[in-house]
């Protein structure tokens, strides 16, 4: 009965599946498509400042103290004067990517958007999700930007938040108001402090950014790895298609966590090395499903007449099978996503993690000797990497339901 | 080609998977510096000897000045003879070391294991039964939760709970009770608890949306119209399908989560089982011990997949089994 | 008549659970009362737009040893109504009112597992689809024997060999060989033969057929018929036959009740229905039958290959006939008021249409000339050789 409700709408209705995506992108077969031009135009700056922080920057410079150096430019105030890695070059270049190739997109068809967006709102576990990850994701981007890195500071540590007390003999020094013989929290420190004296709001905050990093860059590259395969599989066919898959088995048995492990011990292994290892084994999943969904849209009319108008395997990759299969891999990654977090948080608690890197995971293992007295240092990052788990599932639910119409969603109900 | 023709070309497969993650094994510690050479270079510089020599001496000593295939074909050699090596760290045979901990890490992966696959289908076709209700609602929040919630910070919190708080059960796992005791049952309970709400959650969900297109098939409604009745259709019409897709997904989620949570859940409880000796011997630096925990866990997702693919064959009687894709 | 047959009611569905048709005319119900006695039934399901009415208070009975066509087209509500009448339909979202009496026992007040075992012992059902009507996990026989053994207490081994004589008996070759075969390894029209032998693995007394031709080819639909055909006279079956194919009608049916949109249009003994179409549905139905072109002058709304316009909306069903808006005859009395009353224009032929009086002459109704209804009258005589005369 569930399925029956109102066939028109969902007739007349946008999709993503059915929007002529050549339309927008201007694009003309053998030329570089506007969108393409203007990502291509803001990604090169970050191309270049990597590129000089690679050949110019000292080995014990940050890349903006000596571009300031070089130039008499006051980077400093502008609050550029972090030490930048490998993994932020990347974050930026992805960040681009995705406002160029997503959210432009979805500005230039208002239509399309509110169409999704009437949708979406319908299921509401959902829309809290993305809310929450809108949090997430501002608190990781403008968060280090307000806030000052999370720093030592003995004299304050076991601070508890605000609204709480603790035994003023488990504080060194209390910073707040003193009562009955108990500590009580300040402003100063929202959500109190670990054993450091580190605030556990800044620690949670940075973790924002460091799990946005992880989100943003394995997507790129496992959605970059899954459908290239899966495509010059579906189009190779023959014996690349037979290797490819076999590839594809492979990696999805792979124990990446362990391998991850041998990384670690023989190497050693920062936040660059672990996303490069997920992304490397997560792509499986992906390539299979554009591969089948390639070889079908190849099936379909449309393409038979772009391939008899002369148009190149790329083009039809791109104008057809790529926009045919967006909405399905988006919502394979907002499942997969996830498992990345988490095993980032579960490494940082053992203590094989990157502890150059302020994650939630080396948070909670930080507080993890101190429970007993100083339980906030362990919930409030262990809440936050629930809630945010918990968030990308519920969005990859109602994002598998609108791609697949079959299953109504729990919430719609 | 038949049954007996697919199991062997199943099984084929899965030992080349597995010599690929092998030589992919080697590789990885081939191309690295070997730790045990350095630390005898660094040992050699700080008692005043020549650390060339003390490096020359290590390799030697560790067979790595053979050219780099022999030392595969013995690496891999002793890999599949079950030539492990010494531990230093635990001063014991590395596959001793192993079945030791295996006993530990048996204890609760057994328990853990029936209880999510027994009630992760049950409950996920229960939930389909009584879709969009009250009942429907409380076991897929509770399937969210459970995947949601990191094992470890779970665990945490049950044990500060449980074991600090209202002392119910001893914050370090006892070795000392016997295996089959209700002591060792009373300390297993959280970890097993854990792991199993981890786990279930996702069994139950692929359950439940399997099986709602069963539910509303038309076999079902044969199955009524003969007069069989709800609760038989449901366990031998809609259980029995749904156990064809399920069985692509069960093994790899249990795998998955077996992989990763052994090892946390282990450090957390203090179960001396083999994610805790994998982890010691990570810390420790013990190359062999690493090496041999990793080669088992790899060998286990190996035959865990090879069961779910041959579980799938065996439960769809539609395969033929001549056009089956491996 | 009422006492009687609630009196019945808990003998007859203890006598049926044996399935021997014998025994449960001896339960106390009377012989004048019909095999299956449906009047007043209304189905409703409760969606998200309000309630929709899929059957809107039918009437018909089946007797023993006839064959009752349910004609109308997708959405009449044919499926939906049958589905009624054992409780087929889940509840909620459905909702079914009015009286079933199957041997003079009311059905829709007997409890789920009581009506229970009536379903599949007295009352048997073929589906449309074969493809999916049986359960591709468990072999034919598997399926065979556990309808056998849901209503009686008989060894695997007696339900095996039962299992295999009702294939023998529908024409299943080499029964004994292909019971233990899986539905994937049957054809399309050996499903359904394997449907039909389950119907009948503890000899019901009603066969209630949904479409069950409607997915096969044209041979095979024959063959299925003929074995239906067949298969009523040796049990001595009513048959519940639902279809929208009025070619399969005329070949199969003793007596047609026509539906549209949920409520009955039209009633009668077939050779009447077709030769003497009253409704003006039942004239643009048959004028939609292959080899009756002479017709489509004759019935304005009628075009090839369908009716104009759609069926109504079911959670809103128009006032006065619900035919009235697709209705080329329609005058402003159609859409005012109930759907109007029966009036009988035949022996036993009834039509709901405000054109006719009691008595009157079916084609009082402006139009068919004389040469349609005699070319009318030949094609459905020569149907039914054709059909079942090269059997």
């Amino acid at each position: 009965m569930s399925t029956d409700t109102d066939p028109n709408a969902e007739a007349d209705a946008p999709r993503f599946d059915r929007v002529d995506w050549e339309a927008y992108a201007g694009g003309r077969t053998g030329r570089v498509s506007t969108t393409t031009k203007l990502f291509a135009l803001t990604v090169a700056p970050i191309v270049a400042l990597a590129g000089y922080d690679r050949v110019a920057a000292g080995e014990r410079e940050t890349v903006f103290d000596a571009f300031a150096a070089a130039t008499d430019l006051p980077l400093q105030a502008f609050g550029l004067d972090f030490a930048v890695t490998a993994v932020d070059y990347a974050f930026a270049a992805t960040l681009l990517l995705f406002v160029w190739y997503l959210v432009v997109p979805l500005f230039q068809h208002p239509r399309i958007a509110s169409h999704y967006w009437r949708r979406f709102k319908r299921n509401r576990p959902a829309l809290v999700s993305l809310a929450w990850l809108f949090v997430v994701f501002g608190g990781g981007l403008l968060g280090p930007l307000v806030l000052n890195a999370p720093e030592q500071n003995i004299l304050a540590g076991h601070q508890p938040p605000v609204g709480l007390t603790v035994a003023e003999a488990n504080v060194p020094q209390c910073v707040g108001e003193v009562a009955d013989g108990r500590c009580g929290g300040t402003w100063e420190y929202p959500l109190g402090t670990t054993r450091g004296g580190v605030g556990v709001f800044t620690g949670v905050v940075y973790g924002m950014t460091i799990s946005m990093k992880i989100a943003f860059i394995t997507t790129t590259i496992v959605a970059g790895i899954g459908i290239t395969v899966g495509t010059v599989s579906a189009y190779a066919g023959g014996w690349v298609d037979e290797v490819a898959m076999r590839a594809v088995d492979i990696v999805l048995s792979f124990p990446t966590l362990l391998f991850f492990l041998l990384v670690l011990y023989v190497y050693g292994a920062g936040l660059g090395m672990f996303i490069v290892v997920f992304s490397l084994f997560g792509w499986g999943g992906t390539a299979r499903y554009v591969r089948s969904k390639a070889l079908s849209v190849s099936e379909e009319e449309f393409v038979k007449a772009g391939r008899l108008s002369g148009a190149s395997t790329r083009r039809v990759v791109r104008r057809h099978v790529v926009p045919n299969t967006a909405s399905s891999i988006i919502t394979q990654l907002t499942l997969l996503i996830p498992g990345f977090l988490l095993a980032e948080a579960q490494l940082a608690f053992l203590g094989l993690g990157d502890s150059s890197i302020a994650s939630w995971g080396q948070l909670i293992a930080a507080g993890r000797s101190d429970l007993a007295f100083a339980p906030w240092i362990v919930l409030a990052p262990g809440i936050v990497l629930f809630l945010t788990i918990l968030a990308f599932n519920f969005l990859g639910d109602a994002l598998l339901d609108a791609v697949d119409p079959e299953a109504t969603t729990e919430a719609e109900r | 080609m038949g049954v007996a023709g697919y199991v062997a070309l199943r099984v084929g497969w899965a030992a080349v998977v597995s010599v690929i993650i092998v030589t992919v094994t080697f590789g990885l510690l081939a191309a690295a510096p070997n730790p045990s050479v350095q630390q005898a270079a660094t040992q050699a510089a700080l008692e005043g000897g020549d650390p060339q020599e003390a490096v020359e001496r290590e390799r030697q000593l560790r067979g790595l000045d053979e050219p780099l295939h022999v030392r595969y074909l013995d690496f891999l050699t002793g890999v599949y003879t079950l030539e492990w090596g010494w531990s230093e760290y635990r001063s014991q045979p590395v596959t001793t070391a192993l079945a030791d901990a295996v006993l530990y890490t048996a204890q609760y992966s057994i328990p853990w294991t029936i209880l999510t696959v027994l009630f992760g289908p049950l409950i996920g076709v229960y939930s389909a039964a009584n879709m969009y209700t009250w009942r429907d609602h409380a076991a897929t929040g509770f399937a969210f939760f459970g995947y949601a919630i990191p094992n470890f910070f779970f665990g945490i919190i049950l044990l500060l709970i449980f074991g600090v708080w209202l002392e119910w059960i001893p914050i370090v796992f006892r070795t000392e009770v016997p295996a089959f005791s209700l002591a060792n049952a009373r300390q297993l309970a959280i970890p097993v608890f854990v792991l199993v709400t981890g786990s279930i959650g996702a069994i139950m969900r692929v359950s439940r949306n399997e099986s709602a297109a069963f539910r509303n098939a038309t076999f079902m409604k044969t199955a009524k119209a003969k007069g069989v009745s709800p609760l038989r259709a449901y366990a031998y019409h809609v259980m029995r399908p749904t156990l064809v897709p399920l069985s692509t997904t069960l093994v790899g989620q249990l795998l998955a989560i077996f992989l990763g949570s052994s090892l946390l859940v282990e450090v957390v409880f203090g179960i001396p089982g083999l994610g805790r000796l994998t982890f010691n011997a990570l810390v420790a630096q013990d190359t062999n011990l690493v090496l041999g925990s990793t080669l088992l866990f790899t060998f286990l997702a190996v035959v865990g997949n090879l069961l779910e693919d041959l579980a799938f064959t065996v439960l769809d009687p539609r395969i033929s089994y001549d056009d089956r894709e491996l | 008549m009422t006492d009687n047959g609630s009196g019945a009611t808990a003998d007859g569905s203890g006598a049926t659970a044996d399935g021997s048709g014998a025994t449960a005319d001896g339960s106390g119900a009377t012989t004048d009362d019909p095999l299956l006695a449906v009047e007043g039934l209304r189905t409703t399901f409760e969606t998200e737009a309000g309630d929709l009415v899929a059957v809107d208070g039918i009437d018909f009975t089946v007797e023993r040893g006839e064959t009752v066509c349910l004609v109308g087209e997708s959405g009449s509500g044919k499926t939906v109504a049958v589905e009624s009448l054992t409780g087929l339909i889940d509840q909620p979202p459905g909702r079914i009112e009015g009286s079933v009496r199957f041997r003079g026992a009311e059905l829709t007040a007997l409890p789920p597992k009581a009506l229970r075992r009536h379903r599949g012992a007295s009352i048997a059902y073929v589906f449309q689809n074969p493809q999916d009507a049986l359960n591709h996990c468990y072999t034919v026989g598997w399926q065979l024997i556990e309808a056998i053994q849901v209503h009686e207490d008989v060894s695997d081994a007696a339900a095996r060999a039962r299992a295999i004589d009702l294939l023998d008996t529908v024409g299943v070759p080499d029964p004994a060989g292909r019971i233990d075969e899986y539905p994937h390894q049957f054809s399309g029209g050996e499903k359904q033969r394997v449907m039909i032998a389950m119907a009948l693995v503890t000899e019901p007394d009603l066969l209630v057929a949904d479409e069950p031709t409607t997915a096969l080819d044209v041979t095979t639909q024959a063959g299925i018929l003929q074995l239906l055909d067949d298969l009523k006279a040796e049990y001595g079956l009513g048959v519940l036959f639902v279809t929208h194919d009025l070619a399969t009608v005329s070949q199969i049916a003793d007596r047609v009740v026509v539906l549209y949109a949920g409520t009955v249009m039209e009633r009668g003994p077939v050779v009447d229905v077709f030769e003497r179409p009253a409704h003006p549905y039942t004239r643009a139905l048959l004028a939609c039958l292959p080899g009756r072109e002479s017709d489509l002058d004759a019935v304005g709304g009628a075009e090839r290959g369908g009716i104009a316009g759609s069926l109504p909306d079911p959670t809103a069903p128009p006032d006065g006939c619900r035919f009235a808006p697709r209705c080329a005859h329609a005058e402003s009395a159609c859409s005012t008021g109930d759907q109007p009353p029966e009036v009988a224009v035949g022996d036993g032929h009834r039509v709901s249409c405000i054109h006719y009086d009691p008595g009157d002459d079916p084609s009082a109704l402006p139009d068919p000339t004389e040469s349609a209804a005699e070319a009318e009258r030949s094609s459905v005589e020569s149907a039914r050789q054709d059909v079942i005369g090269d059997e």
